[in-house]
């Protein structure tokens, strides 16, 4: 007596999304079985990953981080540098100095460095993610400013919440060609209820992807993961078109926000260096989001991208 | 009195005309052949693109197309041809325009705005798409003053209204140095109505970017800007005919127009509306064009914010005291007809705090009218009860209470700030307007202090109160039409849904059935959805087939039926909020019943935490089931297994609560008197033998009934 | 399909006799139904009613237990494929891999992490010491691991080199893995002798399956299953495919705990170790074999197995008390939030940003978000007053500002009556606010 496969195929299956220009565009979505499962039936893409810069540069006291950027000083040579990490499928840009509890740049300038940014990287063949400060009332106002810059560029930008959708999806995606992330916090009727307001925009399947939130492992992470099954399961097994938008997980934030990534190893000597432990902290983090079911992960650091894109290559 | 459309048909000759000679000097001046463009657009004359597909690079090519455009108009007494004329009139002023775009980049010279860039347009269409601009207007013509041109401009713009100007009120605005330009929303568009193109194209540009209207596609054009583009048009007297002819274009698009000038001036309701009182202007257009404007700030002179919701005005501190339970006092919500309410007036009938000494106590009564298309009465209560929170979170200001047991302190502090009452006023108009944004257009509020208008305005309210009781009485779910469900919970309780009828209300105690549909209405895509019920299986148990779709499709597949009436056969889940759990006791047939505050153990050998466990997740567990307090009264309790007569054990404590209701129930279903007595509690027994005693002792019916399994 | 609790009832003897330690029949049909109550505690159950009830509420996957005395751990008893369907049961055991001769470098490596997460004890819980070929070696390294007070997992296919591991530590409860179509006959029969639970292997689930038939036919009960280490891709599908036919499929021949051995999968490479450990913590590894644990390893993968392995029902909460952040002392000021642990570490986590010294106060609210405890009655101004005089914090704190969650603003002013002599500040609804929010903060 042989073992009884019972393969998982849904009828139903996850929008294609696409972003970036002819010659260095990715595609992500797309499948017709729960994420990673190859084994059902294979999918047509692999997860993404995605490294993340920031505008106002790198962590230069993590010395392999550091000896990744050496030499590259101005924002687009540090955006060039991070198209050169192995396994990354995009970068994706922080405007973190317009954030307005900090720097507060303006909207034009923040716009203009996103320019300088996407430009460089329009050279080093990746695509583009933007993502926005988090405030809701800066980035609705910021994103529609950075969607104009980046016109025909075909950029996904991150992220449009309960708050300031109407704005950004209808400046950044209608007026600009731009794809969005449609942010909510960690709940799957907040998030169906975000996408069917979009889509009251006029906004069509296939220009926004989902944004369900983000913890590092240890800190609430069971919501991240409970709330991606089940916005997977009920976009595959229920057919609910509201949910069948792809799904990106920005995890360098998170991770490397916690303690075991921020206290020093003179405090706390017998945990090591730093760096392994942002490192280690990203990997499991972004490991378990992709087990989860999220179709695109944002890392921070060129080792957590290079592990989780072999992981998600050797799974594929 | 000269025909409104033979006054468009005289004034687009007038303009086609003009455009003639606009070509021929162009011809003559430039060559056929000279390039021609509207700067910084990818939509060449976006005008003739739009209605004729036409992509117009050349003079020679506009040459062609304006003879298309002459076969626009047509002489024909019906509206279409009319319609079609007014496009044809802004064709015409459409080639006026290019021809000095022609010979000249910057015709204007920074005098007048004229072309909009398709950036502009980009920039403006996203708050109109976005309704963060309600709306534009476009004012043509010389105001009656400077100065009230002035302040027509300033209303748009303090109501968030995008202005073009057209024609001589540029230089009365200009005369009164009014700062200009697109950056505060005022543009001086040019001096001649021919510029009046511009503005179209600005329209027809957004409809192609925005609505992704094709080329030459009327009917989707005309669908775009009737719904979508928020426009009106202001003009002032004298009117001409070739202003006649661009308003036939405006209306036809959608945009209603206002007028003060009498003369040959045919008045066509929502399009063509006359108004003789110049400064109502804004008013008239706003209600013409259905424009709602946005509330944001509460405009009171202390801090508003949740943070002092909690806050406690003590006696030491209190200006005044407004107090329901000495003095005649109530708050009620009406709904009233639009035209019977004048938007944001705030009344004040007797003496202000001002005008009473320090510390003083007395009586207040509040009436907030509210007018909307989506309102109905069922939601004034529900408005009502949330005058709490909204007063309540002034700085210095405390609220407790509804209805006719209010009672409303002010603080010293508060007062000295500038608080009066109506600031009241204030919050609950701001409140109300953006809240209920989605069914609320307009709300005015009166507020009475003297006590002879108490007396008689609680009486009315007391009525009112009672009417909106009996309606709560009469509300059975054989009497509506859908119920809702409550998804509320499922961030914590993912595969639990309830369904809320008007006989059972959320098992939390918090949503009845108006609550839902109010939720519903106010937030169509929010946590409570429309449920209907009409395909029934068994009305006995409740069972409909469209009731267990939605609580199939709500749970996310975790739930494939439901019995509303049953706890026995598919009862409702629980999320874990539950107010009370019911459970069956077996040696009596009977159920017992604890509520979250009781401690102690029941007859069922455990305690509500022991119960709660086995209840709640979203789980089904046959003869078990939470509800809340105000279910045990109802009629449809456990309806399929016989009714609130099976209820044999309650603590003490909710059985107070809900004895009169239960008493009342029971005697009208089953003729029994004082039902409660019967019912066991944990002063008699909290184990099934003492229980049985008891019940055996009172003659308790559920002991005759069947068993329910 | 789970048997209803009425459907126990009807089976009981309806006497309220009181024997199996509930008061009433009803109360014990119902626990039964939960699972938190054994069938068999009911002496008076007819055979009939047991065997329907066995037949009925047989569990989908068998849970036992390895390891002996304080090192006795569950395996197994998974009823849902995930989380949010009811909860997880057993959370992964976590194996460092070693060979005989480097038993004691790996048993000082795996006991340097030992520390406690929300009142959960974080340990490298067993050793995977695989056979190299020397039979005493391997006998002696098993001693030592069980003499460390670590679970040991026997690692060979040597049935000789088994049995003299077994004999010398199978008091101590090991996982015998081993067995694989070759060798089960022998294998069953050392794990039956030893009363040990035995690791079954094969090249394919089809292998696979066929000899786990194979063992329990011979008696074997607990059983663990290995999803072998031929690929990444290939583990990883074994892993569901396992799990999907015990749970969805309801076959019970794959109804087991797993075994998965990324060190064999990644060897050399902890990072991609931390990956697929990640990613099994969440698909159905029961045991993660590794080469090491760093710190910077077990630090994220130990935070996740409680965060996966908590019940979406019962939310981790952490102890009430006084915890002073950024070196508080007794006159920083005080801040109150709840006691659920989510909510906890973001608070703090903020608090510890903003460099600020408070006293951030944790009283009892039920495991409830703050509007949550709230609504539920569970934080009010009554509890957290009595809390404030319960935990004695008037006397060991003498600042008396004390930051309530902006969410129940509502509480100021009854909390201003009960606790008098304290300021009642109400801090921002959002924990994000609290950087901007303490470094302006200005106490009174």
């Amino acid at each position: 007596m042989t073992f009884k496969r019972e393969p998982q195929v849904f009828g139903a299956s996850i929008t294609e999304v696409e972003f970036g220009t002819e010659g260095a565009s990715v595609v992500f979505g797309g499948a017709n079985t729960l994420p990673l499962y190859n084994f059902d039936a294979q999918a047509k893409h692999r997860a993404l990953v995605g490294i993340e810069i920031s505008d106002k540069g790198p962590d230069r006291s993590l010395p392999e981080l550091s000896a990744f950027y050496s030499g590259a000083e101005s924002l687009s040579d540090i955006a060039s540098r991070a198209c050169t990490a192995p396994g990354a499928d995009f970068v994706s840009l922080v405007l973190e100095s317009a954030d307005p509890n900090g720097d507060n740049a303006t909207s034009e300038d923040a716009a203009a460095l996103a320019k300088e940014v996407a430009v460089a990287l329009a050279a080093g063949g990746k695509p583009v993610v933007i993502q926005g400060t988090g405030n809701v009332d800066k980035d609705q106002e910021l994103i529609p400013k950075v969607a104009e810059a980046l016109q025909g560029m075909n950029v996904l930008l991150l992220s449009a919440k309960e708050e300031n959708y109407k704005g950004i999806a209808v400046a950044a995606v209608t007026a600009y060609g731009q794809k969005i992330g449609a942010e909510s916090s960690v709940d799957i009727n907040l998030a169906k209820q975000l996408n069917v307001l979009i889509a009251q925009m006029g906004i069509k399947p296939g220009s926004y992807v989902m944004n369900l939130g983000a913890a590092a492992a240890g800190y609430g992470f069971e919501y991240i993961s409970s709330t991606i099954e089940r916005v997977k399961l009920a976009a595959l097994s229920q057919n609910d078109d509201a949910l069948q938008m792809p799904s990106i997980t920005s995890v360098a934030e998170d991770a490397w926000a916690v303690k075991e990534a921020v206290v020093s190893e003179d405090d706390f000597p017998e945990w090591g260096p730093r760096e392994e432990r942002g490192i280690e902290m990203e990997i499991s983090t972004a490991a378990a989001a992709l087990a989860a079911g999220t179709d695109a992960v944002i890392l921070r650091h060129p080792a957590s991208v290079k592990t989780i894109a072999d992981m998600v290559a050797a799974l594929a | 009195m000269k025909k409104l459309f033979d006054r468009v048909f005289d004034g687009a000759d007038e303009m086609y005309a003009l455009a003639e000679k606009a070509i021929e000097d162009a011809v003559a001046k430039l060559g056929e052949n000279t390039p021609l463009s509207m700067p910084n657009t990818a939509y060449h004359l976006a005008n003739y693109l739009s209605y004729t597909k036409r992509q117009v690079t050349t003079i020679s090519e506009l040459k062609d197309a304006f003879e298309e455009a002459k076969t626009w108009r047509v002489r024909e007494q019906n509206l279409s041809a009319v319609f079609r004329t007014g496009f044809g009139t802004f064709m015409a002023a459409e080639t006026i325009e290019a021809c000095k775009y022609a010979k000249s980049a910057d015709p204007y010279e920074g005098n007048y705005h004229g072309h909009l860039s398709d950036a502009e347009v980009r920039e403006l269409g996203v708050p109109l798409v976005t309704n963060d601009i309600p709306g534009f207007v476009v004012i043509y013509g010389r105001a009656p003053s400077d100065e009230e041109a002035v302040d027509i401009i300033k209303g748009y713009q303090t109501r968030g209204i995008f202005v073009f100007l057209l024609g001589e009120i540029i230089e009365q605005a200009r005369r009164l140095d009014l700062n200009m330009g697109f950056p505060v929303r005022v543009v001086a568009v040019g001096p001649d109505i021919w510029q009046v193109a511009h503005i179209i194209s600005f329209v027809n540009r957004a409809a192609m970017i925005f609505g992704a209207v094709q080329p030459g596609d009327r009917y989707e054009l005309d669908e775009y800007t009737f719904w979508r583009i928020h426009a009106f048009v202001n003009v002032y007297e004298p009117v001409s005919d070739i202003v006649v002819a661009c308003g036939g274009g405006a209306i036809a698009m959608g945009f209603p127009v206002i007028t003060n000038d009498e003369e040959d001036m045919w008045a066509v309701p929502k399009s063509l509306i006359i108004q003789k009182t110049t400064p109502d202007f804004i008013e008239t257009s706003l209600e013409a064009r259905d424009i709602k404007l946005k509330i944001t700030n509460v405009d009171i002179p202390v801090a508003f914010s949740s943070a002092f919701e909690g806050e406690i005005v003590r006696k030491a501190d209190m200006r005044i005291d407004y107090d329901g339970s000495r003095f005649d006092s109530f708050e009620l919500v009406r709904m009233a007809e639009a035209h019977e309410i004048e938007d944001h007036a705030i009344e004040i009938i007797g003496p202000d705090i001002d005008e009473t000494p320090e510390g003083e106590r007395l009586g207040v009564g509040i009436i907030a009218d509210v007018a909307g298309k989506n309102m109905v009465k069922d939601f004034e209560p529900v408005f009502e009860r949330n005058f709490h929170n909204f007063i309540n979170c002034a700085e210095g200001i405390m609220h407790t209470g509804q209805r006719d047991i209010i009672r409303i302190r002010i603080s010293k502090t508060a007062f000295d700030a500038g608080f009066r009452l109506k600031h009241i006023g204030e919050i609950l108009y701001a409140k109300i307007m953006s809240e209920y944004e989605s069914v609320v257009d307009k709300c005015s509020v009166k507020i009475y202090t003297r006590p002879e208008d108490l007396k008689t305005l609680r009486a009315e309210a007391n009525a009112v109160y009672d009417t909106r009781d009996a309606r709560l009485l009469s509300l059975t779910d054989e009497s509506v039409d859908v119920f809702y469900n409550c998804i509320l919970c499922q961030s914590f309780s993912p595969s639990h849904v309830c369904i809320v009828t008007p006989e059972r209300l959320g098992l939390c105690g918090a949503v009845s059935w108006l609550d839902a549909k109010a939720t519903n209405r106010l937030n169509p895509q929010g946590p409570c959805q429309v449920v209907t019920r009409e395909r029934v299986v068994d009305p006995e148990i409740g069972i409909w087939e469209d009731v267990n779709e939605n609580v199939f499709a709500s749970s996310h597949g975790n739930l494939e039926s439901v019995s509303l009436y049953s706890i026995m056969v598919d009862p409702m889940t629980s999320c874990g909020c539950f107010e009370c759990i019911c459970g069956i006791e077996p040696f009596s047939n009977g159920v017992v019943i604890v509520n979250r505050e009781h401690i102690g153990v029941t007859p069922l050998g455990m305690t509500f935490p022991e119960m709660a466990s086995m209840t709640g997740g979203g789980v089904q567990t046959p003869g078990f089931m939470g509800h809340g307090k105000h279910f045990i009264a109802s009629k449809k309790f456990m309806k399929a297994e016989g009714g609130s007569l099976r209820i044999v054990w309650m603590p003490k404590a909710l059985k107070d609560l809900v004895a009169s209701k239960l008493n009342v129930t029971a005697k009208e279903l089953y003729d029994i008197d004082n039902f409660s007595d019967m019912i066991g509690d944990e002063t008699v027994a909290e184990d099934p033998e003492a229980l049985m005693e008891f019940l055996a002792e009172k003659g308790h019916p559920a002991l005759g009934m069947d068993p329910m399994f | 399909m789970a048997l209803k609790g009425i459907d126990i009832f009807k089976l009981t003897p309806k006497t309220n006799c009181k024997d199996c330690g509930q008061p009433t029949c009803m109360a014990f049909a119902m626990k039964v139904a939960q699972g938190t109550v054994q069938i068999e505690k009911c002496p008076h159950m007819s055979a009939e009613a047991l065997d329907a009830l066995g037949e009925a509420t047989a569990p989908p996957m068998k849970s036992f237990r390895i390891g002996a005395r304080d090192e006795e751990y569950a395996l197994g008893g998974e009823t849902v494929l995930f989380r949010h369907d009811k909860t997880f049961v057993s959370k992964p055991l976590f194996a460092i891999s070693t060979a005989p001769d480097a038993a004691d470098t790996t048993i000082a490596h795996a006991c340097k992490i030992d520390y406690e997460r929300i009142g959960e004890r974080m340990c490298v819980e067993l050793i995977y010491l695989e056979y190299s070929g020397d039979k005493a070696a391997f006998a002696e390294a098993a001693k030592k691991v069980s003499a460390a007070g670590r679970t040991l997992v026997l690692a060979t296919t040597d049935a000789d080199a088994a049995k003299e591991a077994l004999a010398a530590t199978s008091d101590g409860k090991p996982l015998l893995n081993g067995a694989n179509p070759s060798n089960h006959e022998t294998f069953a029969a050392l794990a039956l002798e030893y009363g040990v639970a035995l690791g079954v292997t094969a090249d394919n689930l089809d292998a696979l399956y066929d000899t786990v038939r194979e063992v329990e036919k011979a008696g074997v009960k607990d059983i663990v299953l290995d999803v072998g280490a031929i690929s990444v891709k290939d583990a990883f599908a074994n892993a569901v495919q396992i799990r999907r036919a015990a749970l969805k499929s309801g076959d019970h021949s794959f109804g087991y705990p797993s075994i998965v051995n990324v060190s064999a999968l990644a060897p050399g490479d902890a990072r991609m170790q931390t990956a697929l450990a990640s990613v099994f913590i969440l698909k159905y590894g029961s045991i993660i074999v590794m080469d090491g644990m760093s710190y910077a390893q077990a630090l994220p993968l130990y935070g996740l197995r409680q965060n996966i392995f908590t019940d979406p029902q019962k939310p981790m909460t952490v102890e009430v008390g006084i915890y002073p952040i950024n070196g508080a002392d007794e006159n920083s000021l005080c801040a109150l939030t709840v006691d659920f642990a989510l909510t906890y570490f973001i608070v703090s986590g903020e608090i510890e940003r903003a460099g600020v010294p408070v006293n951030l106060l944790i009283p009892d609210a039920g495991g409830y978000s703050v509007l949550t405890a709230w609504a539920a009655g569970k934080l009010s101004a009554g509890s957290i007053a009595k809390f404030i005089k319960e935990e004695d914090i008037e006397s060991k704190i003498k600042n008396r500002n004390l930051l309530i969650p902006g969410k129940v603003a509502v509480l100021k002013g009854e909390l201003e009556e009960s606790l008098p002599g304290w300021k009642i500040v109400v801090a921002p609804n959002e924990a994000v606010s609290l950087v901007k929010f303490l470094k302006e903060f200005k106490a009174a």
